[in-house]
């Protein structure tokens, strides 16, 4: 039944719906007070070394050999492929004297593994990606090389969406103040920021994120990886040496090899290690010359956005401190979803951001815009602002991503509407640690910490991903799997990210799938010094029992 | 039990240790033995022994030595044994090393962020209200002449519509990128929106025009691949080679001549290394460029990149929605079809196209790639729906009616003619740009920087790659700040004096690593009318002689 014209996504036609039920579709009401929970400040206190919990060690074995068997299936459909199918295999082979885009060696891993599994990603929507998440219908043919659309879609709970504080939202204060910018400013900026790309907005929401993180002032980007990957060029330089945390996101690296810095890795969030390292290295100097480093940069993310874990900020401030090195802490996950009042890492240590240097972090997340920001002293800011080539070549960012991002932290900061931060910020609160214990309790094996909203669970064999995120996405929830190279070869997961849009029963109607799904695919496999609890205990007792720290010892 | 005769017995040993170690070895063979299929290796031993005994003396040498490898602890590749250093003087390093501050002073360049223009209404009408220097300086209904938004098509009504209806449906944000339930209805269909509009078979949607260059090109090329640039490249696309890995080789702008030699010694290069792998290899260029405005020869170009078998990457950032008679970028302009001339399009919605965010143009194979491979892509989240549905709406306001496009052509030409034939500016100026750019180029002439300034174009460049090599944290050169000082003038007057707002070139000499030009950019929409124009026009030249003269 496929025709030419369903091989294109659709564009979907909006339902006739009441403005309650829009608005509760997009952020889902509170139903009882219980379900909120005030984050803690942890005064100064460093993080404790989290435990891993590993798996058994037939998991590890099966999951060697799903990847071997994929490996030499993979190998065998090449070969025969390449011998009998040549007019199949066109874009891997030379073509007219040209070198295909890609060789046979560099795109065997996409072409032989990912795209098995690839009708689990880049699933097309529509709407606003709130509480819920409309995702397009579509049919996978001939082992996922096209789709077919029958024009459906399908409301599924929002698991994958970075909305954390739940301001993907068309109704509201932010929505009417986007639009009231486009008004008056129209749609676009008019160029880099030098050149005409400046409004009032952009000088007014660079005051308001300068307050917000605590630090003097803030440069906005239209967006985040961009903010990242051209920033470092203009304070680096191959005479300048950056310690990264093996795990930071592709942008810090893009940024860094752009400035032609030397880059050595320590292992995720091992202080011993970095310590080490600082000290070898401002003892040695740069290789060869042995001459001493002229700056050293610690860059760190807050919240690392795969594993749920947090940089250990009050022991990083200390060896900076002590080494006089300069540290760069990347809060794109972390701004606005952590910390009591939101405002990141330091707020959530209990540190003053006087003692980072560059806070970096994006809009994207939590405060559903778009974009990034910088923010450093003031000094730093003067210069960037003439440095950096985004503000003099790239484009602006547009009002209304402004506008979303003044009035969202206007909400969070109390200063609009009070009390409605405040409730957003309990609730994501809560929301992450309910999933977070009681996928615990049910015998999953769940990365990071307590409180981060990033939710990772092990899945270990690649063949469970699409098989968990299909029988998901039956169950009309949106989740989002990853494996390798985003994650060590073995470790593929499913990435929940928790929303405050989400109501603790919408929890309760996940963790009922997922324990089912998890049983038919034998992924309770956490190690087991607390016994397995029944989903119906689970959902009774683990909205109390999550506010209290000791059970999330392990 | 008598000890083996392995030993004359002339030598006295103790008989205590001849006693254990016949012992020794009579176990050792019964546990041998009680291997199985153990005695096939002993009579092989034997046997080898028998044929060969230095044989057996080296491999017995060979299992110690190889024992002892693996026993030793492993030394780090590169690691060179300095005189090692007591806790007293790692102390008294790590007490001495300062670091240099993390940003440079920024006293000496902190003029230009005091005179850049704070907007305070639509940047896509012809006349804006601005303050300057922390609003000090005011300026109420100026004419726009520093907008990249050259068609001005998304200041229409329609268009401003259909933002605030995504707006209503969408949110803003998309809060997920492409692979994460990032990608919209409306993103796909922008896709296919440019893609057809443009004529190619595919086309991917980017959040930053400044990245997409910079995230392409490095998908594509790894070590040992070709990549031939013009040297008048923008930085985006300086960032991009950078970022390549590949081995790249700089060709004399627009020089087609340079280009078929370069070409040809490669050629000839790669005939003799007969490598076992063929590269891949790029020509890049710009459709219109970034710092001079003018045009390559893409028919040449075109030509040359069959006959050498190069793929062709062009930056249209300013080319697309202004070259062409229906605004179709560098390929109408030249009448070619974009499918078989150009490889990959990298291409703006900030600028013509008035939305924000980027796109590459090319054919499947190449975009399914860009999709996996593209850090910019698969790696940032996915663009604001609004921005995406204006863009739709321009392309469809475009292809209705080519009048827009047709008013630009005639507004730039007019511009150009002007300052092209102005005789009393000729002894002063050079027009880099090429009639049909949107953005008019104007620079002083080498005599006159030279006279003015003591410096010229080469002599900056000299002073800047020797700057680079040296890896300077600080790059500043004292003659080019007084000429964008003098060029700022320039700007000052006509918008103080004639309330005309146009912009210096605007350089950051960090991370220029190719030849630079300083100058002045007035940039046209395609809402100004006649009389606008003329005021411009004057009004820049009286500027001009002006703060010559002073």
């Amino acid at each position: 039944m496929s025709s030419i014209a369903n091989l294109k996504v659709p564009l979907v036609e909006f339902p006739e719906q009441s403005v309650e039920d829009k608005k509760a579709n997009e952020f889902g009401p509170l139903t009882s007070k219980e379900y909120l929970y005030e984050m803690k400040s942890r005064n100064g206190e460093p993080l404790q070394e989290l435990i891993l919990d590993t798996p058994p060690y037939y998991v590890v074995v099966i999951t060697y050999l799903n990847y071997l068997i994929l490996l030499i299936l993979g190998h065998i459909h090449d070969f025969l492929g390449l011998t009998f199918q040549k007019d199949r295999h066109q874009d891997i082979m030379e073509k007219d004297g040209l070198a295909p885009w890609f060789s046979k060696f560099e795109s065997f891993y996409v072409r032989r593994l990912k795209l098995r599994i690839d009708d689990c990603f880049s699933r097309p929507t529509a709407g606003v990606p709130g509480r819920f998440i409309s995702c397009i219908d579509r049919i996978a043919h001939n082992l996922n090389s096209f789709y077919t659309y029958p024009g459906t879609s399908t409301m599924c709970l929002n698991l994958s969406s970075y909305n954390y504080l739940g301001f993907a939202q068309s109704e509201g204060l932010c929505t009417s103040s986007a639009l009231d910018s486009i008004d008056k400013y129209g749609v676009c900026a008019g160029g880099p920021r030098t050149q005409l790309g400046t409004s009032e907005l952009h000088i007014s929401t660079e005051k308001l994120v300068a307050e917000f993180v605590g630090k003097e002032d803030a440069m906005v980007f239209s967006q985040g990886y961009g903010s990242n990957a051209n920033f470092f060029n203009s304070i680096l330089d191959p005479k300048c040496l950056v310690i990264s945390d093996e795990l930071n996101h592709t942008s810090i690296r893009t940024g860094v090899r752009l400035s032609g810095a030397t880059v050595k890795a320590f292992k995720h969030n091992n202080m011993e290690v970095l310590e080490k390292l600082i000290k070898d290295q401002i003892v040695n100097g740069q290789p060869k010359t042995h001459r001493p480093w002229k700056k050293i940069l610690i860059c760190v993310e807050g919240l690392f956005s795969m594993e749920g874990t947090m940089c250990n900020l009050p022991k990083l401030v200390e060896l900076k401190k002590k080494y006089k090195c300069y540290l760069y802490v990347d809060e794109a996950h972390s701004i606005g979803a952590i910390g009591p009042n939101g405002r990141g890492v330091c707020d959530y240590f209990g540190i003053s951001p006087s003692n980072l240097d560059i806070m970096m972090g994006t809009f994207t997340k939590s405060f559903g815009a778009a974009g990034g920001y910088i923010a450093a002293d003031k000094s730093i800011i003067d210069r960037l602002r003439c440095d950096l080539t985004t503000t003099n070549y790239g484009e602006s960012v547009p009002a209304a991503v402004l506008a979303q991002t003044c009035t969202s932290l206007r909400i969070i900061t109390g200063e609009l509407n009070p009390g409605e931060g405040l409730e957003r910020l309990q609730r994501i609160a809560f929301n992450s640690r309910y999933l977070r214990l009681a996928l615990k309790r049910l015998g999953f094996i769940v990365y990071g910490i307590a409180d981060s909203p990033v939710v990772p669970m092990l899945l270990y064999a690649p063949s469970k991903m699409p098989a968990f995120s299909r029988m998901m996405l039956q169950r009309k929830i949106a989740v989002v799997v990853v494996a390798y190279p985003a994650t060590p070869l073995i470790e593929s997961r499913v990435r929940f990210c928790v929303s405050a849009a989400l109501t603790k029963e919408d929890i309760d109607y996940l963790l009922r799938h997922v324990n089912e799904v998890g049983e038919k695919l034998f992924l309770k496999v956490s190690s087991g010094k607390t016994a397995r609890w029944d989903i119906e205990d689970v959902i009774k007792h683990t909205p109390v029992d999550c506010k209290d720290d000791r059970f999330f010892a392990n | 039990m008598q000890p083996p005769a392995v030993l004359p017995s002339s030598i006295v040993v103790p008989d205590i240790i001849l006693r254990i170690s016949s012992y020794l070895w009579y176990y050792c063979q019964n546990a041998v033995n009680a291997i199985p299929g153990s005695h096939f290796v002993v009579d092989y031993v034997k046997r080898s022994h028998q044929h060969d005994p230095y044989r057996t003396i080296v491999e017995v040498f060979l299992i110690i030595y190889g024992i002892v490898y693996f026993l030793r602890k492993p030394r780090k590749q590169g690691f060179q044994d300095g005189p090692k250093l007591s806790n007293k003087e790692v102390e008294a390093l790590l007490d001495e090393w300062q670091p240099e501050p993390l940003a440079n002073d920024a006293s000496k360049v902190e003029w230009r962020t005091q005179k850049i223009a704070v907007v305070q209404s639509s940047t896509s009408s012809s006349h804006v209200d601005v303050v300057r220097d922390d609003g000090k300086e005011r300026f109420t209904s100026v004419l726009n002449c520093s907008s990249y938004n050259f068609l001005q098509l998304s200041a229409e009504p329609s268009v401003a519509k259909v933002a605030k209806d995504t707006v209503r449906r969408y949110g803003v944000g998309a809060c997920g990128p492409a692979g994460f339930y990032g990608n919209q209805d409306v993103h796909t269909h922008l896709e296919y929106d440019l893609a057809r509009f443009f004529g190619t078979e595919n086309a991917v949607l980017y959040g930053q025009d400044f990245c997409i260059a910079a995230s392409v090109i490095p998908a594509f090329t790894k070590r040992g691949d070709v990549i031939v640039a013009d040297n008048r490249c923008s930085v985006a696309i300086q960032n991009a080679l950078q970022l390549s890995r590949s081995t790249v080789y700089y060709f004399e702008h627009n020089d087609m001549e340079a280009l078929e030699e370069l070409l040809q010694q490669l050629q000839e290069r790669e005939l003799k290394d007969s490598l076992p792998v063929l590269p891949r290899k790029f020509i890049v260029t710009e459709g219109l460029f970034h710092n001079l405005g003018d045009i390559p020869p893409l028919p040449k170009l075109v030509e040359l990149k069959h006959r050498y078998k190069y793929r062709l990457l062009v930056d249209e950032t300013f080319s697309l929605g202004v070259l062409g008679s229906t605004g179709r970028g560098i390929t109408e302009y030249f009448n070619m079809p974009r499918k078989e001339s150009v490889d990959i399009t990298v291409g703006s919605l900030a600028t013509a196209l008035g939305s924000s965010g980027g796109f590459a143009l090319g054919d499947n194979v190449m975009s399914l790639h860009q999709r996996i491979g593209s850090h910019a892509y698969t790696f940032s989240a996915s663009l604001p729906s609004f921005a995406v549905t204006t863009a739709s709406e321009v392309l469809k306001l475009l292809e209705k009616d080519r009048t827009t496009v047709e008013r630009l052509h005639i507004i730039s030409q007019k511009l150009h003619n002007f300052f092209v034939g102005d005789k009393e500016l000729k002894s002063y100026i050079d027009i880099l740009s090429d009639k049909d750019s949107s953005v008019l180029h104007l620079t002083l002439k080498e005599d006159i920087r030279n006279e003015f300034f003591g410096y010229t174009e080469d002599s900056l460049f000299d002073e800047m790659s020797a700057m680079h090599n040296k890896y300077l944290s600080e790059k500043y050169v004292e003659n080019y700040e007084v000429e964008e000082k003098f060029l700022q003038q320039i700007v000052d007057i006509a918008l103080v004096e004639f309330g005309v707002l146009i912009s210096r070139n605007t350089f950051v000499l960090k991370h220029e690593t190719l030849p630079i030009t300083p100058g002045l950019k007035i940039c046209c929409g395609a809402k100004m009318n006649d009389q606008e124009l003329s005021l411009v026009c004057e009004s820049v030249k009286t500027a001009i002689l002006k703060t010559l003269k002073v």
